[in-house]
């Protein structure tokens, strides 16, 4: 190109936008080299890579728990009643492209020609399972293989512990009803096993094939049976279809999933989910504040060059765009980088989790890294935007007057736009609002208290300054010319250690709670239906075979009828949907052969009208010993010497009905009516799969009613066989088996540990980019103080304790203040969204001011220790340039 | 031939706390094209106030000032920006380098942000102008004052500029390296036909410019052309 006509190109025009562009590139560039940008690209990368990493992981097992889930139903969904359901739904469901199948599950007498059993029967379709496999086995505890096709008509596949049990060898004969069976196959292993009522769980299996089910007459009007309807196929098809029986039944009939099957497994997944939510937005959020403070180092380093860049004729606009551009360029580097980083992550925490997942995981979908690309854009706008954009107000005369202040904005704008963004960004995230207000409220308390204290704090630092050595002097006065900044690092440093506190508390408090839960050792086998005169030989029995006795509950079903004469309201007046509470023990106990739940009787009502009441019956026992895992909280316990005429009650349930200690309960227990006087309340372990009563008695009130007995064991493996010697002892007494529930929900809570133990270990991480990026932004102005105290003849020795001093104090009243916003804010997370009783952890008093002095001191001093080590000149030369 | 740049009844005043404070007070001056005028004064007398004003860096409290034959006064920042990026080039005491960016990088910039494709060629060609071509690829830091000095003239005449402002430019150096310093300063000057407006204390370095304005107090107490360099262009005035 001619001198001419390059000369004709450079119109007046002012830089096109590829050219600031090009400018804004090789600024990029450029500080990336010099190491400016590194830890600011560090905290968006760690926003990307925390929120899109927990998102992938969080997004393949919550699709991996549905589809174990969808193994523990045989489906993807379930419609059950104890009515069949109309079977036009299940010709509506293959019409809409479901796959389908049917169950029905009883409880009967199986006959041989030498002996009989009680049977949990259960008649399958063609198709069934939709989901997970049958495992059978040719031999009973022989080697087991898959057979999804089920047992051809006139066959059976029965429990192992069923051969012995009736003396029958593979290929001998059963009786069942009006029925004739070949045994055709040992049952290892069924999906759904947990499924249905107990009662459909009492006693080993037999399965059928449903076209059989007529020919036996076993199903009469009046029979207990549980129908079921099994459905699957994708996600959609599936909620479509669920409105429509939803519309068809007006809601008599519902779609479950697993959730709605077992508690326990549901609430597990909904604390892991809010736990890996929270740990997210925690990790978010200090990433967030990460980039503030990063931006705002790198604005504050930039006036100089908006001011030059603005004596070369760059309007502001032109400056806004050249670091518009520089954070465009870093915002795609950190979503690219954060999203393999991302992948990587979870990559990582599936290879961890290996042996606790060992079903493939789906695919993911590409959700998590809009998610992360989106969060890392709000983290940007929201946190580095206002710093870099305020550049383009510097004054070009700075250039003439060092002295010219650097941003004429108000400094408080980008703290609005900081938290505005924090705010959008917490909710737009969690949807849901309760965890959104806890932490704002968090967040904001800390902010509150900090003002006022450090306000304090910082004065009489003085006063006792005066007093002290001049290392502490030097300190102090530090801390208070910095007095802004100090309290900008009191609040970063307690915000972070207070995210890191909650965290790692309520994990501990969560893991150790499932522990609690069900530790290696909960009884799996429920003992029921025990009479009086049996206990005693059955404790003999076990100990012969060196079984460790629990003890024996008895139990019996009681229906309140008055509490101080007034008639007693039902707490929970839809039986059937299980909106509260059920325990193993009621759930159990309600499905005795001949017990029904609830029954109605005419009582006449305080105000003379004669109308029926429903009675609800709840399993109650009596006991001078208080059962493990109950704590008293009013009251105290009766202990050995009890009075008859006493009860216990649930603490919860005592509230919903309004009984309180004292109030004179009314009972109807086998057509009699008995009196006892409210002794104290008790809290009770819902989810620990063990026997619990809402009610219990003092010894002496019950004990003629003719109770029966409930006891547990736990048995493993081989040892299961004793139950076929027991059962042949005892015929009468009915074995509840709930070992595969319990192990499967020991395995999906030690998936979801894992997940929380990750995303502890993430937010750490974060955090500790926060503090290196908070005690990085005052190193400028450090390095410019401690030259010019060292030219005017101040040691080493007293800068290096002095500097030591000034973290240390600094990083005290963070950790102070952190505990108290961790235990407030774990406080509310416990009692509102992960359903916990909280409890003072005394140690962190101690732990967190300390972590927080130790941990600050020894970051400050070994990021600044270099201030000190470089020569003065060098310094002044370097920041004068 | 029309003046370059003209300041009429300029005024300047800052709001201190303890009260107004005047910096400068009715400035009238006229500078034609390719003239070089000194501006000297004491420490505090108002010098690099008015060079901000005259350069449009900063708006005057009262007056007018007319650059290149637009008025300042009548322009917000915006416009006064695109002016400078057009017309106008610095070279300022502290060099005024960005650090992050080598020195052919800062002296491409300006040609750059007039959308030139041919920035690097043209900067290395400056470069070699002041005899820098073996450093074209160091850091400012890695360069001693008077190298850091001459990368600032380059890239102020890298913008083709018709003035140029220089702001005590020997201020950070030697008297040895300052020579040095000036002489390209003014050969490049010259070369470019460059109006030249130099702040400075040095009596010496006010000699060789054609004419000399002196500041006292915020105040022209004189103005006039200096003997065996002036090349007959200033008005000799005595105020
Ligand atoms: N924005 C401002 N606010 C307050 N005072 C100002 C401001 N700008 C300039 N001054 C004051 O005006 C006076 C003139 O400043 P100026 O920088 O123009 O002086 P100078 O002649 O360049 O001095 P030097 O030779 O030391 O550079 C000084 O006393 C300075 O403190
Ligand atoms: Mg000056």
């Amino acid at each position: 190109m001619s001198e001419h006509a390059s000369r004709a190109a450079v119109s007046t025009a002012t830089a096109s936008p590829t050219t600031l562009m090009r400018v804004a590139l090789r600024l990029l560039w450029r500080d990336w080299r010099g190491g400016e940008l590194r830890l600011l690209l560090l905290a968006m990368v760690m926003a990307v890579t925390s929120v899109s990493g927990i998102a992938l992981f969080t997004d393949r097992l919550e699709r991996a728990l549905l589809q174990e889930s969808a193994t523990m139903l045989a489906a993807d969904r379930v419609l059950s009643g104890r009515q069949m359901p109309p079977r036009e739904w299940l010709d509506e469901a293959a019409r809409q492209g479901l796959a389908t199948a049917e169950v029905q599950a009883f409880a009967s007498m199986v006959f041989s020609d030498q002996a009989n059993l009680l049977v949990a029967a259960k008649a399958v379709s063609e198709a069934y399972p939709l989901r997970g496999d049958l495992r059978v086995a040719d031999q009973p505890f022989g080697a087991a293989y898959t057979d999804n096709a089920g047992p051809a008509r006139g066959e059976v596949w029965v429990e192992s512990r069923v051969l012995p049990g009736l003396g029958l060898d593979i290929g001998d004969t059963l009786y069942l009803g009006d029925g004739e069976f070949v045994v055709s196959r040992v049952l290892v292993q069924e999906p759904d096993r947990q499924q249905g009522g107990m009662m459909d769980n009492a006693g080993p299996r037999v399965l059928m094939n449903l076209d059989d089910v007529p020919a036996t007459n076993i199903i009469q009007p009046g029979s207990r049976v549980t129908y079921r309807y099994l459905f699957a196929g994708e996600l959609v098809v599936l909620d479509v279809f669920a409105d429509w029986v939803r519309e068809q039944s007006d809601g008599g009939f519902r779609l479950r999933d697993v959730r709605d099957e077992s508690q326990e497994v549901s609430d597990a997944l909904a604390r892991g989910e809010s736990f890996l939510l929270l740990g997210s937005l925690f990790a978010v959020l200090l990433a967030g504040i990460a980039i503030a403070l990063t931006a705002r180092r790198y604005s504050e380093r930039h006036f100089d060059y908006a001011a030059i860049l603005k004596t070369l004729g760059c309007t502001s606009n032109q400056i806004s765009a050249i670091y518009f551009g520089i954070l465009l360029s870093l915002l795609l580097i950190a979503v690219v980088v954060g999203s393999v980083l991302g992948w990587l992550v979870h990559e990582g925490i599936l290879l961890l989790l290996q042996s606790v997942i060992p079903i493939a995981l789906p695919e993911a979908s590409f959700t998590p890294f809009w998610l992360g690309a989106l969060t890392a854009f709000i983290c940007l706008f929201a946190f580095a935007m206002p710093p870099l954009l305020a550049l383009k107000h510097t004054s070009p005369l700075r250039v003439l007057r060092k002295d010219l202040v650097a941003a004429p904005l108000s400094t408080s704008l980008p703290y609005i736009f900081g938290i505005a963004g924090a705010l959008v960004l917490i909710l737009w995230y969690s949807q849901d609002v309760l965890i959104s207000v806890i932490l704002v409220g968090a967040v904001a308390g800390v902010a509150l208290v900090l003002s006022a204290m450090s306000y304090l704090l910082l004065r009489t630092g003085s006063a006792a300054g005066m007093r002290a050595g001049s290392a502490w002097m030097l300190a102090m006065s530090a801390v208070r010319r910095r007095r802004r900044q100090s309290v900008l690092q009191v609040l970063v440093f307690s915000l972070t250690i207070m995210s890191l506190l909650t965290l790692a508390l309520l994990r501990t408090d969560l893991i150790n709670d499932w522990q609690a839960q069900l530790p290696e050792d909960t009884p799996n086998h429920f003992m029921m239906n025990i009479s009086d005169s049996q206990v005693a030989g059955m404790q003999s029995f076990l100990q012969d075979n060196e079984v460790d006795a629990n003890p024996f509950y008895p139990m019996v079903a009681a229906g309140l009828l008055t509490v101080n004469g007034a008639p007693a309201p039902h707490p929970w007046d839809d039986d059937d949907d299980e909106t509260g509470r059920s325990t193993m023990t009621e759930r159990a106990g309600a499905e005795q052969p001949d017990d029904a739940t609830s029954d109605a009787t005419t009582e006449t009502a305080a105000d003379g009208s004669a109308r029926p009441q429903r009675v609800e019956n709840r399993q109650v026992t009596w006991t001078a010993q208080l059962p493990p895992d109950n704590d008293v909280v009013a009251g105290s316990w009766w202990g050995d010497d009890s009075r008859p005429g006493r009860v216990s009650v649930e603490q919860d349930y005592a509230e919903r009905i309004g009984v309180s200690l004292g109030d004179e309960l009314v009972f109807r227990v086998n057509e009699q009516e008995i009196t006892a006087v409210v002794d104290n309340m008790r809290t009770v372990r819902w989810d620990n799969m063990q026997p619990n009563f809402f009610f219990i008695f003092s010894p002496g009130t019950l004990d003629h009613l003719g109770a029966t007995y409930l006891s547990t064991l736990l048995l493993e493996g081989e040892d299961k066989l004793l139950l076929n010697d027991l059962l042949r002892q005892y015929p009468t007494i009915v074995v509840l088996e709930v070992d595969a529930l319990i192990e499967q929900i020991q395995s999906i809570i030690a998936q979801v540990s894992s997940a929380i133990e990750l995303i502890a270990a993430l937010v750490l991480v974060a955090g500790a980019l926060v503090l290196l990026s908070c005690v990085n932004a005052t190193l400028d102005e450090r390095f410019r103080e401690n030259a010019i105290l060292r030219t005017l003849g101040a040691g080493r020795k007293l800068i290096m304790t002095s500097l030591l001093i000034e973290f240390a104090f600094i990083g005290l009243l963070a950790g102070v203040i952190a505990t108290i916003g961790a235990e407030l804010s774990l406080y509310y997370l416990q009692s509102e969204v992960f359903q916990q009783t909280f409890s003072l952890h005394y140690w962190v008093w101690i732990a967190g001011p300390l972590a927080g002095t130790v941990i600050i001191a020894t970051l400050g001093f070994t990021a600044t220790r270099k201030v000190v080590n470089s020569s003065p000149l060098a310094v002044l030369r370097q920041l004068s340039a | 031939m029309t003046a370059m740049i003209e300041a009429r009844h300029l005024a300047k005043q800052v709001a201190t706390s303890e009260g107004q404070l005047v910096i400068l007070k009715d400035i009238s001056l006229s500078i034609d094209a390719a003239e070089a005028v000194a501006i000297v004064g004491v420490s505090g007398s108002g010098k690099s106030t008015l060079l901000g004003l005259m350069a449009g860096l900063d708006s005057a409290s009262a007056g007018d000032m007319i650059l290149d034959g637009q008025n300042l006064s009548t322009m917000d920042e915006e416009e006064r920006a695109q002016l400078r990026g057009r017309s106008v080039g610095f070279v300022f005491q502290s060099f005024q380098l960005l650090p992050s960016l080598t020195a052919l990088e800062n002296v491409m910039l300006p040609i750059e942000l007039k959308n030139d494709r041919d920035a690097r060629r043209k900067a290395a060609t400056l470069l070699q102008r002041v005899g820098l071509e073996s450093r074209l690829q160091h850091y400012p830091n890695q360069l001693s004052g008077g190298e850091q000095q001459r990368v600032a003239i380059a890239r102020a005449f890298a913008s083709e500029a018709k003035i140029l402002f220089a702001d005590e430019p020997t201020g950070n150096l030697d008297a040895a390296t300052g020579a040095k310093v000036i002489d390209l300063l003014f050969s490049l000057n010259a070369e470019f036909g460059t109006t030249l407006v130099l702040v400075t204390h040095d009596d010496r370095l006010a000699q060789r410019c054609g004419r000399l304005v002196r500041l006292v107090a915020g105040e022209i107490t004189e103005d006039s052309v200096v003997d065996g360099v002036g090349d007959g262009v200033g008005d000799a005035a005595h105020v």
